[in-house]
């Protein structure tokens, strides 16, 4: 097929974005890529505001004593960050805007298993969202995203607004959770053994059993803090008998596992950006896929390393300090394997690709920090300071986010059919890495002297680490907002997308317009090759889909056999 | 090829595939046939039941951690609950479970008239637990038992001095009694309001043979509230 | 995708009836024990299989994942597996709580100190005198205000 006779066809006149117009079509939709969208709109806007707060926490921490508010002001901003962040953002990010987009074209299905149910999370989530808004507005929420009680139980009534907001965002993380098992398990298309998942599906898949298994025990955490603070139950405050280290067993009980429902998605966008990069199939498949399932259910067996100065016991605390070093393994064989793929590979140095060398870097050094923090001795002296909000930041921020925005830039051009400018696409990378780097590596040594998180005020030995600091968060800002500006000039005046700019050998790229049809695929796909065997891309589009220049062009997604697609 | 997208889209909102010879109507037009629909429904329902018993194991954690921490209170506090009214109450619920699996075994057969009795008969049972509870709850607030700061154990009746109830940790005794036997309370009614529709679905003969996925997940889901209650009776209410 | 065997299992009515009459004979059962037979610690485990003999039968029959797909049973045990975790790990700690001393010395007796707090405190409930929660708070000087008035 020529160049120029398929530049015409390229765009088909009807997809999932322009078949139905109105804002009822939207709001009442079902279909998974549109729902996809919603989310993409609605996390933008929590990111949004989480970052904000963070901006407004790093200024105050600019120069020592007050800058811009007061310790109360600072314990409720720090507090909105965390909650905003943790629970509104990252829990849904990459399964609610990527998941949703991409999962059932993976598939090779037309939709996931359970579609209104689907819609319904979304709507679960804004009304968890609407609620912890409410309760930012309410104020006086100063407890931290942790909700330690006794301070939680005896601190403002919001709280119980919050702890209401986390539970009903539970429910939409558990509805698209059970919805994405039975999506992988029941709808694949014919000839898509497990064997050929892709690496996302099965990062997905993992993320789910976690979401399923773990978030109900957030959710009656939230039910007896609620009770606990109305009716002075006494299970979790000390002053009524309670014991507030069960609390945070219980709440560690999910909120570890969360830590893997944020990051283990990211792991699959990661190697879907590789791979193609790389041209080459992600080296060790299996490894790399059931260290996923290896860790989603390890990550359930490690809560009590954030309670190592809780004052629970010291046995316990030896086992869980163990069994944290064995998540290491799993996540180690990922990190050597996305490494090894680059080996001899074609590298192609686009900006999906950048994102994904800057996650490398970055996790990296999120996961060693981490080790060292579930040594138990190290931790002792680590514990609540700089250093630990350093390490997760490193792994949510230079992991999830870093890893959402490679994504978005990859499957971009899937999502709204328009190239975007790869220089500025570039330039913002760039400023990503550098801004992270400079707002988070000072706060490494900051922890490492003793700055303790959570205060709003520090001594004159700190002042130049937190300006540089501060000063980082600001490029890392700028970054952001030339991100936000790459998109928007690229669903205003981007170039049409070809079908598969990347030379992909999943079947969102192969198998579908961009953007795809409302029904995703127009024949359901056969599938007769694995997600990354890009020599038989190479077959289906007669040699130029896996040149890696992006030259492909499709007049209509070739539907079982290369011989077909002439027609 | 844009006659295809709009041959196939005018289902895509209604899953009413009438135009399709082979897809029954209750065929949903993502699905390839009505096992899968009905495979993909039955698992689903299986993931969101762990999801249930991994909501209740939190509030059995607390009855565990506490009870080992003082057994002689749990001991003691649990003679104050009316064990032959909680018995009765899981008769009354065992005897629930199977009219639901009686349901579903009837309209497996095709049989709409038993299916309707049947789902009937449960939600009756199912009132009836709620009754015995109320009846079970009250005789407890006359007392000042409450979950919670409210707790206030006060007054004698049938010989029982509920004063000398007044120990420490009683207190977390009641409040896990009152928010286990609540949240299961409150799934009970979640069953009645289930049935119920399937009551009136049922009586205008949209399940048969072919098709009641429905019965079948609220029969899942009614099971599992069983099951819970069985864990329930021997720990609250026996030893 | 579509197996096309599994899922429709008709439960024979005799089974059903059958697993019905073992489950009332197991409360029974259960509730001789429990009252009647008196085995020391003995009685809570016992009375755990048998709540667990009737949960499997339930499951077994009444929900049919005897004849169901292999995949509802890997989920159901996952369940479980997840609430013995979680059940086994947290009483890890509250059972062994200031082992190797790293609670500090006083800990046992703080503990003591807040269930002698607690008597004192139900018996100025009985005798109707006023509460002084404040003394029975952490040192926390500005929330104990709020507490207080929480309770009515
Ligand atoms: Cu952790």
């Amino acid at each position: 097929m020529s160049q120029t006779a398929s530049a015409v066809h390229h765009s088909p006149k009807e997809n999932y974005l322009n078949h139905q117009k109105t804002v009822w079509s939207w709001m009442s939709t079902v279909d998974h890529k549109r729902i996809g969208v919603m989310y993409l709109v609605t996390l933008a806007v929590m990111f949004f505001i989480g970052g904000m707060l963070a901006l407004l926490v790093r200024l105050e921490l600019l120069t020592p004593g007050v800058t811009i508010m007061g310790p109360d002001t600072y314990n409720q901003v720090f507090t909105m960050h965390g909650i905003v962040m943790v629970f509104l953002f990252l829990v849904p990010s990459i399964p609610a805007i990527l998941g949703n987009f991409v999962l059932p074209m993976h598939l090779g299905a037309i939709d996931v298993a359970f579609p209104r149910l689907n819609l319904a999370s979304y709507y679960v989530y804004l009304a968890g969202g609407a609620l912890v808004l409410f309760g930012l507005f309410a104020g006086e929420i100063d407890t931290g995203w942790t909700f330690y009680t006794p301070y939680s139980s005896s601190a403002s009534s919001a709280v119980l607004f919050l702890t209401s907001a986390v539970f009903v965002a539970g429910f939409s993380s558990i509805f698209t959770g059970i919805n994405f098992i039975v999506t992988i398990h029941k709808m694949r298309a014919p000839g898509l053994t497990w064997n050929r998942l892709s690496l996302f599906t099965w990062s997905i898949y993992a993320t789910s059993i976690v979401q399923v298994l773990a978030t109900p025990v957030i959710g009656i955490t939230m039910v007896l803090l609620f009770f606990e603070k109305m009716l002075h139950i006494g299970i979790f405050d000390p002053a009524l008998g309670g014991d507030p280290v069960l609390f945070q067993h219980f709440f560690w009980f999910y909120s570890h596992p969360a830590v893997y429902i944020m990051i283990l998605p990211a792991f699959g966008v990661v190697s879907e950006l590789i791979a193609p990069f790389c041209r080459q199939p992600i080296s060790g498949y299996k490894f790399v896929a059931l260290s996923s399932v290896a860790i989603a259910f390890l990550g359930f067996l490690v809560w009590g390393h954030h309670m190592f100065v809780s004052g629970q016991s010291v046995v316990s605390s030896v086992i869980f300090s163990l069994i944290t070093y064995f998540i290491g393994i799993p996540t180690g064989v990922k990190v050597l394997n996305w490494v090894t793929t680059m080996y001899k590979g074609s590298i192609w140095l686009k900006t999906p690709f950048l994102y994904a060398l800057s996650f490398l870097f970055l996790f990296t050094i999120g996961g060693l920090t981490g080790i060292m923090l579930g040594v138990l001795a190290i931790d002792i002296h680590l514990h609540d300071t700089y250093f630990v909000v350093s390490h997760f930041h490193y792994v949510m921020m230079g992991g999830t986010v870093v890893a959402a925005i490679g994504g978005l830039h990859y499957w971009w051009p899937k999502i709204t059919g328009k190239m975007y400018d790869e220089v500025s696409a570039k330039i913002a990378c760039g400023l990503i890495f550098v801004g992270f780097n400079l707002t988070f590596f000072p706060q490494l040594i900051l922890g490492s002297q003793g700055m303790p998180r959570r205060y709003h005020d520090y001594v004159e030995a700190f002042a130049g680490l937190h300006m540089a600091s501060t000063i980082g968060s600001w490029v890392l800002a700028l970054g952001l907002f030339v991100v936000l500006g790459c998109f928007v000039h690229s669903l205003r005046r981007g170039k049409p997308a070809p079908s598969n700019p990347w030379g992909a050998a999943t079947l969102e790229w192969t198998n579908a317009t961009s953007p795809p049809s409302p029904h995703n695929f127009v024949t359901s796909p056969i599938v007769t090759h694995g997600p990354y065997d890009f020599d038989a891309v190479e077959e289906i589009f007669s040699g130029d889909g896996a040149s890696g220049d992006g030259s492909v062009q499709m007049d209509q997604p070739p539907s079982v056999a290369p011989s077909s697609s002439a027609s | 090829m844009s006659t295809t997208i709009a041959s196939t889209e005018h289902d895509t909102q209604g899953g009413h595939g009438a135009s399709h010879d082979d897809h029954p109507a209750f065929l949903q037009h993502h699905f390839v046939n009505a096992d899968q629909q009905f495979d993909a429904a039955k698992m689903g329902m299986w993931l969101f039941l762990i999801t249930e018993i991994l909501l209740f194991s939190g509030m059995f954690v607390a009855y565990t951690v506490y009870r080992a921490w003082h057994p002689e209170v749990f001991l003691e506090a649990s003679t104050l609950l009316d064990w032959k009214l909680g018995g009765l109450n899981t008769l009354v619920l065992l005897a629930s479970s199977l009219t639901v699996a009686l349901s579903i075994h009837y309209i497996q057969k095709g049989n709409q008239a038993a299916l309707f009795w049947n789902l009937l008969i449960t939600i009756l049972l199912a009132c009836v637990f709620l009754v015995v509870k109320y009846f079970e709850y009250m005789a407890k607030f006359e007392h000042g038992i409450f979950a919670g700061e409210g707790f206030d154990p006060h007054g004698v009746s049938h010989g029982v001095d509920y004063a000398k109830y007044n120990i420490p940790y009683a207190k977390q005794f009641f409040s896990i009694y009152f928010i286990m036997t609540g949240i299961h309370g409150f799934h009970v009614i979640v069953g009645i309001i289930l049935m119920t529709w399937l009551l009136v679905k049922a009586r205008l003969g949209h399940f048969s043979a072919a098709w009641y996925t429905p019965v079948e997940l609220t029969g899942l889901y009614w099971h599992i509230v069983d099951i819970i209650w069985i864990f329930l009776f021997p720990l609250m209410y026996l030893i | 995708m579509a197996d096309g065997h599994h899922g429709h299992h008709i439960v024979p009515l005799k089974i059903l009836w059958g697993v019905f009459g073992g489950l009332i004979f197991l409360t029974i059962i259960t509730v001789i024990t429990a009252k009647q037979v008196d085995l020391g610690p003995l009685n809570l485990p016992l009375a755990l299989v048998i709540a667990g003999t009737k949960a499997t039968l339930v499951v077994t029959f009444f929900m049919a994942l005897k004849w169901d797909n292999r995949v509802n049973l890997l989920i159901f045990s996952l369940g479980f597996i997840f609430v013995i975790v979680f059940l086994s790990f947290t009483l890890f700690d509250t059972s062994f709580r200031g082992d190797m001393s790293n609670a500090e010395e006083n800990y046992i007796s703080d503990q003591e100190r807040i269930e002698q707090q607690l008597l004192e405190r139900q018996e100025r409930l009985e005798q109707g005198l006023p509460l002084d929660v404040e003394e029975e708070e952490p040192a926390d000087a500005g929330h104990g205000d709020d507490h207080g008035d929480d309770g009515h």
